[in-house]
C-alpha cells in the first residue's frame, strides 16, 4: 500500500513540476488556456469531493461558482471592498448558503438530489438574467482585472496555486476520519448512521468545503476574464465540469484536476473540429462511465501500479485498523 | 380578458404538449427508476425526425409525426439496450449516478451531434394545416389545435394502454416490484427496454408536434427538459396521470404567469424560476409528489 501511494505522491510532484515549468515553452495562448484550466480544475476538483467521495450529486456547482464571481465583483464595485475582503466575503457567503443546501437536501439522494440542486441551479440562473439592474444581465458584468499589464502569466500562477491550496486542504480533510466517513456515507446511509457516524453534520459540512472552493473558483475565473455573464451557470457548462471529473478519476482529486487539464486543454488544441469536440465528449464520457468507472487517472495508475489492486470503498472500510486512507 | 382567455388557451396547448413529454419521462422513471436526463434531445430529435419524413419522404406532416415516434422508439431501444443493460447486470457500481452521468453525457453527445449535422440555424417543417382557428374571441392557429389534439389523442391512447392491455399491466406491474413481477413470468429487462422505448416515443412525439409551431434546433431540448423534470416531480415521479395534469397546470400558469408580470424580460425568467421553485418546494415538502405513490429507489 505505501508503495502505491508513494507512486501516486511521485506522479503528483512530476505533475506539479510540469504545470510550473509550462509557461516556458508554452506561448501566451497557451498560458491564458492554462490559466481557464485552472479555474475548471477547481471546480471539478471539488465536485468530485461532493459527488465522488460523498455521493451528493449536485448540479449546483458552477451555480456555486457564478455566486462566488459575481458576489465577489459587485462587493469590490459596489461597496468598495477592497479585493481580499471581497472574495473572503463571497466565499463565505457561499459556505453559508452551502450549509443550507446540504441541510435542505438532508434526505434527497440519487435522482431527486440531481433535480433538486438542477433547479436551484436554474433558478439562480434566472435571478442573474432578470435582475439586470444588478448584474447587468445577460450583457455581463465587467469586472477589474487583479494585474497590470498584459500577461496572463500572473493569473496562471495564481489560478495554480489556488489549485493546489485547496488540493491540499480537501485531501487534508479526507486524511481526517471525515473523510472515511464520506465515504460511508455514500455506500450506505443508514449503515453509516447505525455505526455512529453524524451523518447530517457530514454530509452539510462537504457542502460547504465544496461550495466555499467553487466560490473561490468563481472570484478567481471573474477577475481573470474581466466579465461575468449567466452563462456560466448553464447546464452544457456543468456538463463539462461533470465529464472533467468523471474522465479524470470521480473518486479522484487529483484525478479530477488532470481531467479538467487534459479536457480544456484537447478542447482548445481541436478548436477546429468544432462542436465534433464535444460529441467526443459525451461519447469518452460514457465509454468511461461504462468501461472505468474509477475514471481514467486511477485505471492508468493501476496499471503501472501492478501488484496492487485499485482500493474499492469496501477495502478501504475495511482497513479502519491501519488508519490507512487512500489520497486518490 | 380575451387576452387571459387566449393565454389560458395557449398554455394549455403547450401545457399538452409538455405533459406528453412528461409522462414518457415518468414512464421511463416507474419502470427503470431512471431519470433520463437525456429526455430532452429524444425531443429534439423527434422533431428533426419529423422533418426530414416530411421533407425527404413527402409524407403529410401527421404521418411524420408518427414516423417520429416509431424512429425513437427504435432509438430508444437501442440506447436502452447500450448503454442502460449493462446496469442490471452487475457491470456497474454505484447505478444512480452512473444513469445520470450516461445519460447527461448522451444529452452533450445528440446535442452537438445534431449541431454538426442539422446545423446551427433553426429548421420549421410545413404546418399541419394552414389558416387561423376562430371562435368569437378566440383565436387559434389550426397548428396549435392539431397538435393539442394529436397530444390529447396520444395521451389518452397511454392511458388506456396503460390501463387495459397486458403489456401496460406488465409494465405497472415491474413498476411496483421488480421481483415479484418477475416472479410471476413477466421478465423485467425487457419492460425496462419496453418503458425506455415508449417513453423515448412519446418524447419525438412531442417534439415532432411542437415543430411547426416553434422552429427547430438543436438545442430545443433543453427548456422542455427541465420543465419536464418539473412536471414529473409535481405530479409525483413514476405517475403517468401525475405528470398529465402536472404538464397541462404547469403550462397554463406560466402562460398566465407572462401576461401578469409587467416586465416582459423578467417575465419570462421569473415565470421559468417559478416552475424550478415549485420543484423544490413539492420535492422538500412532498417527495411523492401532489399526485404519486412512493416510488424507491433503483435496485
Amino acid at each position: 500500500m505505501t508503495n502505491r501511494i508513494s507512486f501516486s505522491h511521485g506522479l503528483q510532484a512530476l505533475l506539479l513540476a510540469a504545470a510550473l515549468l509550462a509557461p516556458l515553452i508554452a506561448g501566451p495562448y497557451w498560458v491564458h488556456v492554462g490559466a481557464l484550466a485552472w479555474y475548471y480544475a477547481m471546480l471539478a476538483s471539488s465536485w468530485s469531493l461532493l459527488a465522488g467521495y460523498a455521493g451528493q450529486f449536485s448540479f449546483a456547482q458552477v451555480a456555486f461558482a457564478a455566486f462566488g464571481g459575481y458576489a465577489s465583483a459587485l462587493l469590490r464595485l459596489r461597496l468598495g471592498l477592497p479585493l481580499i475582503l471581497a472574495v473572503a466575503a463571497a466565499v463565505i457567503m457561499a459556505m453559508i448558503l452551502g450549509a443550507l443546501m446540504g441541510a435542505l437536501v438532508l434526505r434527497l439522494s440519487g435522482p431527486y438530489l440531481a433535480l433538486f440542486t438542477l433547479a436551484t441551479a436554474e433558478i439562480f440562473r434566472l435571478i442573474l438574467v432578470a435582475e439586470e439592474d444588478v448584474t447587468r444581465g445577460s450583457l455581463g458584468l465587467q469586472v477589474p482585472g487583479l494585474f497590470s499589464g498584459d500577461s496572463d502569466l500572473p493569473y496562471y500562477y495564481l489560478g495554480l496555486s489556488l489549485v493546489v491550496l485547496t488540493l491540499l486542504a480537501m485531501n487534508g480533510l479526507l486524511f481526517t476520519r471525515i473523510g472515511l466517513f464520506l465515504r460511508a456515507i455514500r455506500e450506505d446511509e443508514s449503515a453509516a448512521q447505525a455505526s455512529g457516524v453524524n451523518t447530517t453534520l457530514h454530509k452539510i459540512v462537504v457542502f460547504v468545503v465544496t461550495s466555499g472552493i467553487a466560490a473561490l473558483a468563481g472570484a478567481y475565473y471573474g477577475h481573470f476574464v474581466g466579465i461575468l455573464t449567466p452563462n456560466m451557470v448553464i447546464l452544457p457548462e456543468m456538463g463539462l465540469v461533470i465529464a472533467m471529473a468523471v474522465i479524470g478519476g470521480i473518486e479522484s482529486l487529483p484525478g479530477a484536476v488532470v481531467g479538467a487539464v487534459i479536457v480544456y486543454g484537447l478542447s482548445e488544441m481541436l478548436r477546429d473540429y468544432g462542436e465534433w469536440r464535444f460529441v467526443l465528449l459525451g461519447l469518452v464520457l460514457i465509454l468511461v462511465q461504462r468501461f472505468a468507472q474509477n475514471g481514467l487517472f486511477p485505471f492508468l495508475e493501476r496499471h503501472f501500479d501492478r501488484p496492487m489492486p485499485l482500493p474499492s470503498p469496501t477495502r478501504n472500510a475495511l482497513d479502519i485498523e491501519g488508519e490507512h486512507v487512500n489520497l486518490s | 380578458m380575451t387576452y387571459f382567455m387566449l393565454l389560458t388557451v395557449n398554455g394549455l396547448v403547450i401545457g399538452l404538449i409538455y405533459a406528453l413529454m412528461a409522462a414518457g419521462l415518468t414512464l421511463v422513471f416507474s419502470v427503470l427508476k431512471v431519470v433520463n436526463f437525456g429526455h430532452g434531445s429524444f425531443y429534439m430529435l423527434g422533431g428533426y425526425a419529423a422533418y426530414y419524413a416530411i421533407g425527404l419522404l413527402g409524407v403529410p406532416p401527421l404521418v411524420g409525426v408518427f414516423i417520429a415516434m416509431v424512429a425513437l422508439f427504435l432509438f430508444g431501444v437501442a440506447i436502452e439496450w447500450l448503454v442502460l443493460q449493462p446496469m442490471y447486470t452487475g457491470k456497474v457500481e454505484r447505478k444512480d449516478e452512473y444513469a445520470i452521468i450516461v445519460t447527461f453525457g448522451l444529452t452533450i453527445l445528440l446535442t452537438n451531434l445534431a449541431l454538426v449535422v442539422f446545423g446551427p440555424f433553426s429548421k420549421s417543417p410545413p404546418a399541419f394545416l394552414q389558416g387561423t382557428f376562430i371562435a368569437g374571441p378566440l383565436i387559434l392557429p389550426y397548428d396549435r389545435l392539431i397538435a393539442a389534439a394529436v397530444a390529447v389523442v396520444l395521451l389518452v391512447a397511454l392511458a388506456w394502454f396503460l390501463a387495459r392491455t397486458s403489456l401496460g399491466q406488465a409494465l405497472d406491474a415491474v413498476s411496483q416490484s421488480r421481483e415479484s413481477a418477475a416472479v410471476i413470468g413477466i421478465n423485467p429487462k425487457r419492460m425496462y427496454t419496453v418503458a425506455f422505448g415508449l417513453g423515448s416515443a412519446l418524447a419525438g412525439g412531442a417534439g415532432a408536434l411542437i415543430a411547426p409551431i416553434f422552429a427547430l434546433s438543436p438545442n430545443m431540448g433543453e427548456l422542455p427538459g427541465v420543465q419536464a423534470f418539473i412536471i414529473i416531480v409535481l405530479g409525483g415521479m413514476g405517475s403517468v396521470s401525475g405528470s398529465i395534469i402536472g404538464g397541462i397546470l404547469l403550462g397554463v400558469v406560466q402562460g398566465l404567469g407572462v401576461g401578469f408580470l409587467p416586465d416582459p424580460n423578467r417575465a419570462l425568467a421569473y415565470t421559468q424560476a417559478f416552475g424550478a421553485l415549485l420543484l423544490i418546494f413539492v420535492l422538500l415538502v412532498r417527495p411523492t409528489g401532489l399526485f404519486g405513490r412512493a416510488h424507491t429507489r433503483l435496485e
